[in-house]
């Protein structure tokens, strides 16, 4: 919840949010307890959490390997990966612990902050010119902004600011108003026992709903940006 | 300082970076921890596998022909076995054969042995009966007629009876 001013902090001039810092911290860590339990004891006939490891670089690689076939892909592997990892933690995160000091959200899912996805939004476009760069070179890169005839150029400029926007604004705004509804029906539930029990079961259903919608955006988030680097790394006609 | 209000929230350039550099360090160390390794892995068993693929069809392909590699060395065993047999059989009754043909050779040469005994038994008895019917009846008769007959006559004569006698037979 964004009810009360975030406690921040200056530092070289820079404004550092210490919720959103709290936040990605955990996240990080639990991605990365997660990932370093399931690699334990790798053997060539997978056990249980190896199977599970598999199969989740599995499906981030069948991700990235249908928008982006070619050798690029083994980077980008490891980057998908990291990516839905990251995502998905941190849009269950804010569903198990969310803790508010009067009014401030210090643990909570750091998906819910715009700054937090425009960010990883960001990093993806920035990704994406950078490897256009390298494959086709400054002159094939930018030439494709001025295709298919030169007059799209302000349309092919405009559409990277809204694929920026749209990508960073997609994943915040379904994270943020599931935790936002979420917060709505627990201050419901100080109304009594009847109106407690009905907003228990509400809550159950809509964190149901917001874990699943938290995967999809997961999902939604690393195809789109494969899409999105994909469409950087080859000539249009 | 860097900070500004972008859709309702405050833009702060600090957690930018942070975001940044947190997620770099993430992916730096998944890529330590678990990228490496399990994709090496997943690597290594799709190599075995394509590897175990290949040895399978080998080893398919080696059992067929030595299939039938044992297949045609029954068959020539199996031919090897008749012709011992025939071959025995064809021995075995040769054998037969000579040894029945023998033991009738050799009745035969009994047989003929054993006629010749009997009629040389025959001569002799004959010759013997005859010299002894020859005495006995120069005795008779010299008893009977007591008359000049010399014995040497009377032989003759008892010869040419018995021989006589020979021929009707």
């Amino acid at each position: 919840m964004n009810g009360g001013t975030p406690s921040t902090f200056e530092f070289l001039g820079l404004t550092f949010n210490v919720g959103n810092m709290i936040s990605i911290l955990i996240a990080c860590a639990v991605v990365l307890g997660l990932v370093y339990a399931l690699s334990r004891h790798l053997t060539m006939k997978p056990g249980k959490g190896q199977n599970v490891l598999e199969y989740a670089v599995d499906f981030t690689n069948g991700i990235v390997n249908s928008s982006i076939p070619g050798s690029t892909s083994k980077f980008l592997g490891l980057w998908g990966f990291s990516l839905f990892m990251f995502i998905i933690i941190a849009n269950l995160q804010g569903l198990f612990l969310h803790i508010d000091v009067s009014g401030v959200a210090y643990v909570k899912s750091p998906t819910s902050d715009p700054v937090v996805t425009m960010t990883l939004s960001l990093m993806t476009m920035t990704l994406a010119q950078f490897l256009g760069i390298r494959k086709l070179g400054y002159k094939g890169h930018f030439a494709n902004y001025l295709k298919p005839f030169v007059f799209f150029l302000p349309i092919n400029l405009f559409e990277e600011f809204t694929n920026f926007l749209t990508l960073g604004l997609r994943l915040f705004g379904n994270i943020l108003s599931g935790e936002m509804l979420l917060g709505i029906i627990v201050g419901m539930s100080h109304g009594g026992p009847v109106i407690w029990i009905g907003a228990f079961v509400l809550e159950l259903l809509w964190t149901g709903f917001s874990v699943f919608i938290g995967c999809i955006q997961a999902y939604v988030f690393v195809t789109l940006s494969s899409v999105y680097i994909s469409r950087k790394i080859e000539l249009e006609d | 300082m860097f900070s500004y209000s972008i859709v309702g929230a405050q833009l702060y350039v600090g957690d930018m970076l942070f975001v940044m550099i947190s997620f770099l360090v993430l992916m730096w160390l998944i890529k330590i921890i678990a990228w490496k390794p399990i994709t090496k892995m997943m690597q290594n068993r799709s190599d075995k596998i394509a590897n175990d693929i290949d040895s399978a069809k080998e080893s398919r392909t080696k059992a067929a022909q030595l299939a039938e590699q044992r297949q045609t060395e029954l068959q020539k065993t199996r031919e090897d076995a008749n012709g011992i047999i025939n071959a025995a059989k064809q021995s075995g009754q040769q054998q037969g054969e000579k040894i029945v043909e023998d033991a009738r050779n050799e009745a035969s040469n009994l047989k003929s042995s054993a006629e010749k005994d009997i009629e040389q038994q025959r001569q002799e008895a004959l010759a013997n009966s005859r010299k002894d019917v020859a005495s006995l009846s120069i005795e008779i008769a010299s008893k009977i007629i007591s008359k000049e007959l010399n014995a040497d006559d009377q032989k003759g004569l008892v010869d040419s009876y018995i021989e006589g006698l020979g021929k009707h037979k």
